[in-house]
């Protein structure tokens, strides 16, 4: 955008939401333009600019959101929505330019339903500022992602996100009764909080896991429970990821939903575990903990354990499982081990039912560790049906470009590996810039249906381009 | 801080997804990720290694900093933005860059001794019972904003230490501490007065220094050392003072419920949690009843590291979110151990709360019991 025009639409969008709300300065576009994908990460450790918007704005309202995309739609500009800037697949990064609409400021909570158990918030809301308010009430969100002091609640819906206890809690799609969403052309519609519905579609659904490509998402409801009784840990180690995945499926299929079940791999289980207790060699985790009324967690956790001392486990007791939640957000941190010198770690968390979920893990590794990088994984977010798998990967190279480009190799072989062994390609990440040119056949002949939905809501492209394989023109 | 060690730092916290900036008060006030801790430590980083210069805003950004610290409680790489922030604006005065409506406060330092521009002669007015108890002399280094803004706690102070049994020095000669100096990049400045307090306090006859406001115990005990200048007697701030005569306190005088602020100062830099709680634990008949962020997760009241001075209506935003926090506690009274922070508090309690210092509580404790 030239200096002109970029000043024209920077006091239009002034006269919506004050001058002081809307900034064309630089060194506002490199601030706030900051994610939390890890190569936009390693870009910034070697010095390199990630994308720049030309205008960041910062709306108050979803009147104020919805006048602001007026005017981008008018003028054909590109419009990047922000939450919290948490994202870990570049799904925010303003690549064509444009407006970064910022949702910051919009951060009340609204109304809290004690009849219903439910929560209306504004999208811009932090997620911890969002648990800690309702925890004040005695409820819980259910919703804990490891981002949870960093994302907020736009950010959770527009990525499709899951917490760490989506096991018993449910992922955001599930946790979300009601929606209001500002469309491209400025146009505002309530979808309302209702536990289910037969009048249709569920619409609120395609907005979920959007990722501003069709919408702002500017209010939502979701679902709260009440601080559950109690809440127990337990851990089992297993000789390898395959008793221990018998044993967790038969758990779930014992009827028992757990709230928290990870399986560490072997070498997750060095990584994250060995430092604090004492395992064999070669050894995986599993960490479980239940929530609920007494009687029945103290009945699942026994239940549990004995499914998995069936399946060849031993028993470590309630340590494990304990302090991994007491440090669940330790290893979102920056370590010296994981930034020096050009080296990036990331994840590619994807998902598929038990038939295939083994097969997938070995192939995923196997393609990714042939170009000679470090891979370590947990089975995590387990279902009744199947779960998601978090492939961890780092890898280090003596120069930028060449450890962006072993990055990209990791990722093509990686998710073409899941694919082939029938996954999906994430669980709850979502596809953002990361997993964009995948995406089209991830869905296959699918694809059309969610790109023809795209031309009719946004005819002009200006939501986030170049983002979930839907391209860009700018 | 050695600049390899800052380049390390800045490096690895300008690239951190933000696990702190949940509870840093500039990104509250401003909602925006421009004024946040990463967003700092990103700016630094860019300027050592290269890619960008700080320009006039990025300059702006550095001093919409409160340096409170409480990024620190949430870094498990322990990387001290506040200490990496203050020297970045040590470095842009050397280079005359920095925000010019600072001069004021500066000019009124150097030329009446305070940051307010009052009277350099008018330090002691508020003092009508100097040295009139026999005991043990001890100084009391007042401060500028017990002097001038909030005499009460520099009044009941003398007070209570006469009740005490102590010999109160107040000095009229006494000038600003530094502090604001310090923390807002003009070393030099504050360093002139870092001087005359040593010469000043260093002269005194008596066995140990006072101090109410935290920002000067942290100048005389860190920063004046940092720069070579030792004073020749102990120093405590006065919750300290109190903690070791617990037994000479009123016990369970004060009615009604209370909750307690830290001040970044004296908490998150200097490790003092325990003396002012148990000193008020000691006055009141009721418990003390924490709020949710206490103690080294305590909210900085805004008024901090210039930020007042520079951005007033944001430090006030800061200053009402604290009082709102202490409001959801249900006490009677909020309790702080800073003038700086009872001042900014007191403006924002719209008498929903009543807002006293230590010292003061304690003078009220010691009346009660007559």
């Amino acid at each position: 955008m030239d200096s002109k025009k970029k000043r024209e639409i920077a006091e239009l969008m002034g006269e919506i939401v004050g001058s002081e709300n809307v900034s064309i300065h630089e060194t506002d576009m490199v601030l706030n333009s900051v994610d939390a994908w890890p190569l936009s990460e390693a870009k910034i450790r070697a010095g390199e600019m990630l994308p720049l918007a030309d205008i960041v704005v910062f709306p108050n309202s979803t009147e104020e959101v919805s006048e602001i995309l007026k005017i981008a739609n008018k003028h054909k500009i590109p419009l990047v929505p922000v939450g919290g800037g948490a994202g870990t697949c570049g799904g925010t990064l303003p690549i064509y330019g444009g407006i970064q609409l910022d949702l910051k400021r919009m951060d009340k909570i609204l109304e809290i339903d004690h009849e219903s158990l439910t929560v209306r918030a504004q999208a811009g809301i932090i997620g911890i500022d969002l648990d800690e308010d309702v925890l004040r009430h005695g409820y819980i969100t259910g919703h804990t992602p490891t981002s949870l002091r960093a994302s907020n609640l736009g950010g959770f819906i527009a990525t499709r996100s899951g917490g760490s206890m989506s096991s018993l809690y449910g992922k955001i799609e599930d946790l979300t009764l009601g929606l209001q969403v500002v469309l491209p052309n400025g146009t505002i519609i309530e979808l309302k909080a209702v536990p289910r519905h037969s009048v249709g579609p569920d619409l609120k659904q395609l907005f979920i896991g959007s990722e501003g490509t069709l919408g702002i998402i500017t209010e939502a409801t979701l679902r709260l429970f009440k601080i559950p009784e109690k809440r127990s840990f337990r851990s089992m180690c297993f000789k390898d990821v395959k008793s221990g995945l018998a044993a967790i499926r038969e758990i779930f299929h014992s009827s028992i939903n757990p709230s928290i079940v990870r399986l560490y791999d072997s070498e997750d289980t060095a990584m994250a575990m060995s430092n604090h207790f004492d395992i064999d060699e070669g050894d995986c985790m599993l960490l479980l903990a239940f929530d609920g009324r007494k009687d029945e967690v103290d009945l699942d956790e026994r239940d549990s354990s004995e499914i998995c001392l069936k399946h060849g486990a031993r028993d470590y007791g309630e340590g494990p499982s304990e302090r991994w939640w007491n440090h669940r957000y330790d290893m979102y941190y920056p370590t010296k081990y994981t930034t020096a010198g050009f080296s990036i770690g990331d994840t590619i968390d994807i998902v598929a039912t038990y038939d295939k979920l083994e097969n997938v893990y070995w192939a995923m590794k196997e393609a990714m560790e042939a170009h000679d990088v470090v891979v370590m994984s947990h089975f995590s977010h387990m279902y009744p049906n199947g779960g998601s798998i978090y492939m961890i990967f780092f890898l280090s190279a003596p120069d930028a470009e060449s450890a962006w480009e072993k990055y990209k190799l990791v990722w093509d072989d990686g998710i073409s590996a899941c694919h082939r062994e029938g996954g999906i390609m994430s669980h709850q990440h979502g596809v953002g810039l990361s997993r964009s040119n995948y995406n089209e056949g991830e869905w296959g002949p699918a694809f059309d249906v969610l790109r023809q939905i795209k031309r009719m809501l946004d005819p002009n492209g200006i939501m986030n381009p170049g983002k979930m394989g839907f391209g860009g023109e700018f | 801080m050695d600049t390899d060690v800052i380049a390390g730092h800045v490096r690895m916290c300008a690239a951190c997804p933000k696990m702190c900036r949940h509870v840093c008060p500039t990104f509250f006030a401003w909602k925006s990720d421009s004024p946040t801790p990463h967003s700092r430590a990103l700016l630094i980083h860019q300027d050592i290694i290269g890619t960008r210069n700080l320009d006039e805003r990025a300059i702006e950004v550095i001093y919409q900093c409160l340096e409170c610290s409480h990024c620190l409680t949430w870094c498990k790489p322990e990387i001290d933005i506040a200490e990496i922030v203050e020297q970045k604006r040590t470095e842009l005065v050397k280079e005359g860059r920095y925000p010019r409506k600072l001069e004021e406060m500066r000019k009124n330092i150097s030329d009446f001794h305070n940051p307010y521009g009052e009277k350099d002669n008018a330090r002691i007015q508020w003092n009508s019972s100097n040295e009139k108890a026999k005991g043990k002399k001890v100084f009391y280094f007042a401060g500028c904003t017990a002097s001038y803004r909030e005499q009460t706690i520099a009044k009941e102070t003398v007070s209570s230490l006469g009740n005490l049994g102590f010999q109160v020095v107040v000095d009229e000669t006494e000038q600003c501490c530094g502090s604001p100096l310090f923390r807002t990049g003009f070393t030099d400045d504050a360093l002139r007065k870092a001087e005359f307090n040593t010469r000043l306090l260093n002269e005194t006859d008596c066995e140990s220094i006072i101090v109410t406001c935290p920002g000067c115990y942290r100048a005389l005990t860190r920063d004046y050392p940092k720069h070579g200048l030792e004073i020749n007697k102990p120093i405590q701030h006065i919750s300290e003072f109190l903690s070791e005569r617990l037994e000479s306190l009123p016990a369970k005088q004060m009615q009604g419920s209370f909750t307690y602020h830290d001040p970044c100062h004296l908490g998150r830099h200097l490790g003092v949690y325990d003396a002012p709680r148990s000193v008020l634990n000691r006055i009141f008949v009721a418990d003390l009843i924490e709020m949710e962020r206490h103690g080294d997760n305590a909210t900085c009241c805004g008024n901090g590291a210039g930020l007042r001075t520079l951005f007033s209506e944001q430090a006030h935003e800061i200053g009402a979110e604290r009082v709102k926090q202490a409001l959801r506690t249900g006490a009677d009274y909020l309790i702080t151990a800073c003038p700086f922070c009872k001042n900014m508090l007191d403006s924002e309690s719209d008498g929903q709360i009543t807002v006293l210092d230590l010292s003061e509580i304690i003078g009220l404790a010691m009346r009660s019991k007559d």
